[in-house]
């Protein structure tokens, strides 16, 4: 019985297994530990060549976040479309599979450029970053997104839509875009701090 | 003359107490810039998926004229959005805003992009009942796609110089620059 609960519901159990985990780690002793060892990294990251050139070169870096926020509007383009759609609210005379299925296909390229330009930024003030409570609340967020977007939302979109409970349809659109807009939200915070 | 004229009126909105008010509070000007920004997901987002729906990159599938129809309004609702807390932010830092290269060519940049724009709907109005569902619209509709891109690009990667001008009126500068940005014999506000 035990083992057919798991194989029924094993993406779930993992979910709550990995927040469980998540929120342990970040009460207990090994979330400072884990801090302190990977200062290395991020002084490390200073010293690589895109470190270098985003210290460096002021308009460099202000090009690479131009691009950075390029990315992020034909993320939250697709986000919009894509849930909105789920949410009746936009495209609603086209099929809401065909509008999920395209915007997740440019989603994926701007999501890649998003990460490229955003590690080259991270380089360039890693040891600025690496003291602000928002950048990791950021990652948080991101890593959310992406596991969010992935792991949860697409492989229950890749179902016949109009069979799922519409309920849940919605609150996963609505629950994808409140992680999105976190994940920009905490990233436009990041330029005020520090 | 022109810029004697327009330092003038940033000196003039800048002795406004409303406008130090904006600028002084931490949390409100932060609050107006990221929401500027947050909606550029709002606004730029549904005008690149309509350019790329042309160019054949996004939703191919789907009527274009579907796709230019439907993402307009949420598009105009980021605009406008963008629009309001832009004015804000230039109230907010009047003079250095009115003196920065990268602010006068955005603007101007607006206005091609705003022509662009009007001239794209136009064209497309025009012929979409022939070409609606093909994967790619017409090359002179996709050259206003393209331009719009190209537009918004410039346009979004100017905001961002904004925050790093160094052709700034304070450090001196060359003849032809204090000429462009706008910079005027002893000015005393910066």
């Amino acid at each position: 019985m035990l083992t057919a609960f798991f194989s029924q519901n094993s993406r779930t159990v993992i979910t709550v297994a990995v927040l469980l985990l998540v929120t342990w780690f970040g009460y207990s002793d090994l979330r400072t530990a884990a801090f302190v060892a990977i200062e290395p990294f991020f002084q490390w990251m200073e010293t690589t060549w895109f470190g270098v050139i985003g210290k460096t070169w002021g308009p460099v870096f202000a090009f690479i976040q131009a691009i950075h926020l390029l990315g992020l509007a034909v993320l939250g383009g697709t986000v919009l479309a894509g849930d909105g759609r789920l949410l009746n609210i936009v495209l609603t005379d086209v099929p809401a599979k065909i509008v999920v299925d395209r915007c997740h296909r440019v989603f994926v390229w701007a999501l890649i450029a998003l990460l490229a330009t955003g590690i080259f930024m991270a380089c360039g003030v890693a040891m600025k970053i690496y003291y602000l409570p928002v950048y990791w609340y950021k990652m948080l967020a991101l890593v959310a997104g992406m596991l969010f977007h992935f792991y949860v939302r697409k492989p229950l979109l890749n179902h016949d839509i109009d069979e799922l409970n519409p309920v849940v349809v919605k609150m996963v659109a609505i629950a994808s875009i409140l992680v999105w807009f976190l994940v920009a939200a905490t990233g436009r915070w990041i330029g005020f701090s520090g | 003359m022109l810029n004697e004229f327009l330092y003038n009126i940033a000196v003039m909105l800048d002795d406004m107490r409303l406008s130090t008010l904006l600028h002084e509070s931490y949390y409100m000007y932060n609050w107006v810039e990221s929401t500027h920004v947050l909606f550029l997901m709002v606004s730029l987002g549904m005008l690149f998926l309509i350019d790329l729906r042309m160019l054949g990159l996004a939703l191919p599938d789907v009527p274009a004229s579907r796709i230019a129809s439907r993402l307009t309004w949420p598009m105009a609702i980021g605009f406008s959005v963008m629009f309001i807390t832009g004015i804000l932010l230039f109230y907010a830092v009047p003079v250095r805003s009115t003196q920065s290269v990268w602010f006068r060519v955005k603007m101007l940049l607006l206005v091609a992009a705003a022509i662009n724009a009007w001239l794209f709907h136009k064209r497309m109005n025009e012929s979409v009942a022939d070409w609606d569902n093909d994967r790619k619209a017409p090359s002179h509709i996709r050259r206003g796609a393209i331009l719009s891109l190209a537009f918004w690009a410039i346009i979004v990667m100017c905001g961002r110089f904004i925050a790093y001008d160094w052709f700034d009126c304070i450090r001196g500068q060359s003849p032809f620059v204090e000429f462009v940005a706008g910079c005027v014999d002893g000015q005393s506000r910066f």
